[in-house]
Parts: C-alpha cells; sequence; structure tokens
C-alpha cells in the first residue's frame, strides 16, 4: 500500500461549501484504471482526478479524471481543481501564464492570474457551436417556456460537447424564483438528445453580471450547483449575437444558490473567440491517501 | 476557518475500498450545528462524524453523527469508526477492553478487541425486536419476493432504530445471484414504513458464516454497500429463532461484493442477548481539513 499526496478541493468558490467538490490524488503513477475507478467511487465526489508527470515537453502535468461510474475525457471543474492542486503542490510552474494539461482529450491550457486566496485558474473550453436559434413558440420548447418570462433573446441550442439549450429570462429576480419545469425538461432533453435547459438574467449585482440556472433533464433531473460547461456555451452564444457584458469579453456569473451553493464562475472570450471557463479554488482537505 | 486534522476511513473492511467510507472531522467543539450539516452535504459521504469533549465523566469522547441530509442519534459503522479514531488520535486509553462513546442516542459500550496487532471496535446496537405487521403487507411481500428461493425463515419486519423487511433465502448462491424488483421493493417499504429490504442466506465458506444484501430504493439508494444496522437485526432475528450461525454466537456476514466491495461485518449475540456489531477499519485519507 503506497502513500500519495491527497487534496479535496472546491471549485468555483470564494469560500469552502459555495462551489463545486473534487478529489485530486496528486501522485497517480503506478495506479492502474481499475484502482482509479475504485477510488473515485469511494470517494463518492462528482469527480476525482489522478495526476501524472506529463509525457509531452509542451505539457505541464498529466490528468485523468473519473467520475464514480466511468472515465471523463474532459470536463471544466476538474481540470481548474486540479490545476490548483498542481500549483499548491508545488509540481509545476506556469510558463507566461499558462499551464498546460495533458489529457484524453489532447493539450489544454489554463490561464492562472493571480496569487494566494484571489488567484483564479481558468480552462480553454472546447469550442461551442451554435445548432439552431429556435422562437419561443416552437412546439419542443412551449411546455418548458409557458411559466418562464423570457428576456430579449431567443431560445438556442448550443452544442460544446454536449448540447444545452438557452434561454434568457427578463430579469434576476424571475430568474431566482423560477420553479423549473421538470417533466417537459425531460421531455426536451431526450427529443432533442441535450443535457436540458440553461437560463440566464443579466444582473445589477456589482460582483457577477449574469445569474445562471442549469436543468439537467435526462437521465436523472437535477439542478447543477456550478456548470464550468454549460456556461461557456452560454458564453459563446452571447458573443455569437454580440451580446457579452462585462469588459474586454470578461465577465463574472452566480450560480447554485437555488441549490444550497454559491459559486462565481469567470468567462472571458478571447481575441480568437476561444471561451475560458475558471475561477477560485479553495483548498479544503489536505492530506495523503493510502489505497 | 480552523484548519481541524481529518480522517476518511473505511468500515467493515479488511482492505481500502471494501467497506463503507466515513469522514472524521476532529476538534470540533466550536463548529455549530449548520456548520457541521453544511460540511456534511458538501462531502457527500454516506456518514460524517464530529469529537467533542464528553459532557459526562462517564463516557470516554463524543461525536455527533451527520449524512449529507440530517443528524443522526446513532449509526453502526460510525460509531465503529469512531471508537477506531478514537484510539489512533490517542484521545484515550481503553479501560479492560472497554470504551464509552457518548452520542444523541446516549452513552453506547464499545469493546476493543486486539487481532494480529490490529484494533477491531465492536459497539452494542440498540435493542431490535420484531414488528407486528399482521397480514397488511402479506401480498406486497409476495410481490417483491417472486421468483426467490426463500430460506427456512418466514419474512419478518423487525426495528431497531429503522425499521428493515428481513428475508432469509435459501443460501449464500441464492443472495448473490438475486435480481431485486426494486419497483415492488420500494412499494411494500413505503407502505410498512422501513428503510429497506434486507437478503441473508447461509454460507458454506470458511471466512464468512451469512452472505447479506440490503436494499433501500425508497430511499434513493438500490443497493446498500455494506450495512451495520441490518446486519444487527438479522442476527436479532436468528437468536430469536434459535437459527444463528457460527459459534458461540459468533460469526462473519459478507456484504457488498455485488457493488465491487467486500465489506465484512463481525456480529456477536452475548449472553444478555445483545447484539454486537464490529470491524476492520481502515486510514485511508490523512490530513486535515478547513471547516
Amino acid at each position: 500500500m503506497t502513500s500519495r499526496r491527497y487534496a479535496q478541493l472546491d471549485v468555483f468558490a470564494g469560500r469552502p461549501g459555495a462551489g463545486n467538490p473534487l478529489a485530486v490524488v496528486l501522485d497517480g503513477a503506478g495506479l492502474d484504471d481499475d484502482t482509479m475507478q475504485a477510488i473515485a467511487r469511494w470517494t463518492r465526489l462528482p469527480e476525482t482526478t489522478f495526476v501524472f508527470p506529463a509525457t509531452q515537453p509542451e505539457a505541464s502535468y498529466g490528468i485523468r479524471i473519473f467520475s464514480p461510474r466511468r472515465e471523463v475525457p474532459f470536463a471544466g471543474h476538474p481540470s481548474v481543481g486540479t490545476a490548483h492542486a498542481v500549483l499548491e503542490a508545488g509540481l509545476a510552474t506556469p510558463r507566461d501564464g499558462l499551464l498546460v494539461q495533458e489529457g484524453i482529450a489532447g493539450l489544454l491550457p489554463l490561464r492562472v492570474e493571480g496569487s494566494g486566496p484571489t488567484r483564479t485558474i481558468a480552462v480553454r473550453t472546447p469550442r461551442a457551436k451554435v445548432m439552431e436559434i429556435a422562437s419561443p413558440g416552437d412546439p419542443r420548447l412551449r411546455d418548458v417556456l409557458a411559466t418562464l418570462p423570457l428576456g430579449a433573446l431567443p431560445p438556442a441550442l448550443m452544442d460544446g460537447g454536449r448540447r444545452w439549450w438557452l434561454a434568457e429570462l427578463r430579469d434576476e429576480a424571475a430568474l431566482r424564483a423560477a420553479t423549473p419545469p421538470w417533466e417537459a425538461i425531460g421531455q426536451l432533453a431526450q427529443s432533442t438528445e441535450s443535457m436540458g435547459l440553461c437560463v440566464f438574467a443579466r444582473s445589477d449585482d456589482p460582483v457577477y453580471f449574469l445569474a445562471v440556472r442549469a436543468w439537467v433533464g435526462a437521465p436523472a433531473q437535477f439542478e447543477d450547483a456550478a456548470s464550468g460547461a454549460a456556461n461557456a456555451t452560454l458564453a459563446a452564444w452571447l458573443a455569437s449575437q454580440d451580446a457579452l457584458p462585462g469588459n474586454d469579453g470578461r465577465y463574472r456569473i452566480s450560480q447554485g444558490r437555488e441549490v444550497g451553493h454559491d459559486a462565481i464562475i469567470e468567462l472571458y472570450v478571447d481575441a480568437e473567440g476561444d471561451v475560458w471557463s475558471g475561477g477560485r479554488v479553495c483548498s479544503v482537505v489536505d492530506g495523503q491517501i493510502a489505497w | 476557518m480552523p484548519i481541524r486534522p481529518y480522517l476518511q476511513l473505511d468500515v467493515f473492511a479488511d482492505r481500502p475500498g471494501a467497506g463503507n467510507p466515513l469522514g472524521v472531522v476532529f476538534d470540533a467543539a466550536d463548529m455549530d450545528s449548520a456548520t457541521m450539516q453544511a460540511y456534511a452535504a458538501w462531502a457527500n459521504l454516506s456518514e460524517t462524524i464530529f469529537f467533542l469533549p464528553p459532557t459526562t465523566p462517564a463516557a470516554d469522547y463524543r461525536v455527533r453523527i451527520f449524512t449529507p441530509r440530517q443528524e443522526l442519534p446513532f449509526a453502526g459503522h460510525p460509531s465503529v469508526g469512531a471508537a477506531w479514531a478514537a484510539l489512533d488520535a490517542g484521545l484515550l486509553q481503553p479501560r479492560e477492553g472497554s470504551l464509552v462513546q457518548e452520542c444523541a442516542a446516549g452513552l453506547l459500550p464499545v469493546r476493543i478487541e486486539q487481532r494480529d496487532g490490529l484494533r477491531v471496535p465492536h459497539v452494542r446496537t440498540p435493542h431490535a425486536s420484531r414488528v407486528d405487521a399482521g397480514d397488511a403487507h402479506h401480498n406486497a411481500v409476495e410481490i417483491a419476493l417472486q421468483g426467490l428461493a426463500l430460506g427456512q425463515l418466514a419474512p419478518a419486519l423487525w426495528n431497531n432504530g429503522p425499521n428493515w423487511w428481513l428475508v432469509e433465502l435459501a443460501d449464500d448462491d441464492a443472495v448473490r445471484r438475486m435480481q431485486p424488483d426494486l419497483a415492488a421493493i420500494a412499494s411494500l417499504t413505503i407502505a410498512s414504513d422501513a428503510v429497506g429490504l434486507a437478503v441473508f442466506g447461509r454460507s458454506p465458506h470458511a471466512d464468512h458464516q451469512l452472505a447479506v444484501r440490503a436494499f433501500c430504493p425508497a430511499d434513493g439508494i438500490p443497493e446498500d454497500p455494506v450495512t451495520g444496522s441490518v446486519n444487527a437485526s438479522i442476527a436479532a432475528l436468528m437468536h430469536s429463532t434459535g437459527t444463528l450461525p457460527g459459534i458461540d454466537g459468533r460469526y462473519v456476514a459478507s456484504q457488498g461484493r455485488e457493488l465491487g466491495r467486500d465489506g465484512r461485518v463481525e456480529v456477536q449475540v452475548d449472553a444478555e442477548g445483545e447484539v454486537w456489531i464490529g470491524g476492520q477499519v481502515q486510514a485511508v485519507i490523512r490530513g486535515h481539513v478547513d471547516c
């Protein structure tokens, strides 16, 4: 039994408990696939990652990401959290403000800004495409949108690896008060092979420009506390409509309050149109794992 | 927020990953209930326990036990883990192999067996008794058990805190191969206010005398990996019918293999008819927590 460095983190969180939890095993070398899957099942967290030495000179470190059930090629919050753990452990240093993670999905850059508790880390997300711009009266959307007070932009279906329906609501108060129409969201997710519906509204809050809620319709129905990927597709949608909030393509969103969390995600659309999704990370558990 | 010593244990396990995980937060005297509950919800383990100074000289240590949703007055696997953790941390010395745990349910005796250099805690469980369900659930029981090779003892509803349906099958093979009808089990347990239905079968193997599986579909847990309370109730049922396996009222139950675990629960019914459960504990994660 070998002892390896272990961290449990809260990602997209300004304080422990606000964001999305993640476990990181920092010395993954020597663990086989079955053992990594068994550890990820045992931690009971949404994802557990394993860090390896990089095999390519451009990469800062290697990463593998497991949910309790299977290996995941890419996911936003595990990438951001793992970069934080790697920096805290001194396993890599940014070059020109960038780390490069080597994973199953290839090499992906992460941007590191600031230091200490206000440090932020953002990952460049896979390019998202506008699949479809719909009208609110679309028969597939009618039941989902019937009880929601809509905002300016039309509903749209985005594909950023996973598909999300996006809909702008009138204002933040309406968004926070909304009751998800679960049955209709489940049907929409199944009939359009999408995750479900992500709603957003512009906000006057001094910290964030948008409030977001992400309702997953299939296979299980739940509200996500902090969705790196859904927010990246939302940023791509807003950029395509010249409707980005904030300054110079940068803005923050608030998500998760309706389900007991309080996540802040920072989005950045760069000059090439790539979307970076990130935020702060809190270290919660720091120690060793013996397996 | 203060940094506190932290352990994540695997209980009823002879190796990491075989049993039921438990989070252990030490030095929690200054934490309020809401903070404990919020941390237990974030950690998402089946239980997290918090160590406090005892409020009575009769107790060696005090713990509070939280699931992600609520505080529990008592639970088996957290108590076995608590005794192990208290000794591991050097909080106390057992007196003649015995300890007294203070928890919300009151004072609980714990026995520490030393075996092969290991400390194996056994806790006395709350008294179990048969619930007279009359014939009200006869049909629902038949539907839930359709197609199964039943054993000698008639299916019965027992209570030792939670209500459990206990069903003997023909042998351990019938237990391992069972394909549970989760919808029928959910209907039965909801109608009879039971937390779940457990099956058990006698085993010819040298290292365990009983195979056990526990299903709680109405509680959102299709199958529980290793269950202290159910094993205690099964022991009380077999004791009441004079059919205890093993020697001198002691036997080992195997649970969790169908879920990729391999839990081992040591059971003993003493001369007074009290049921004790215990098992080996693995310290998987050692470190500190910020909560």
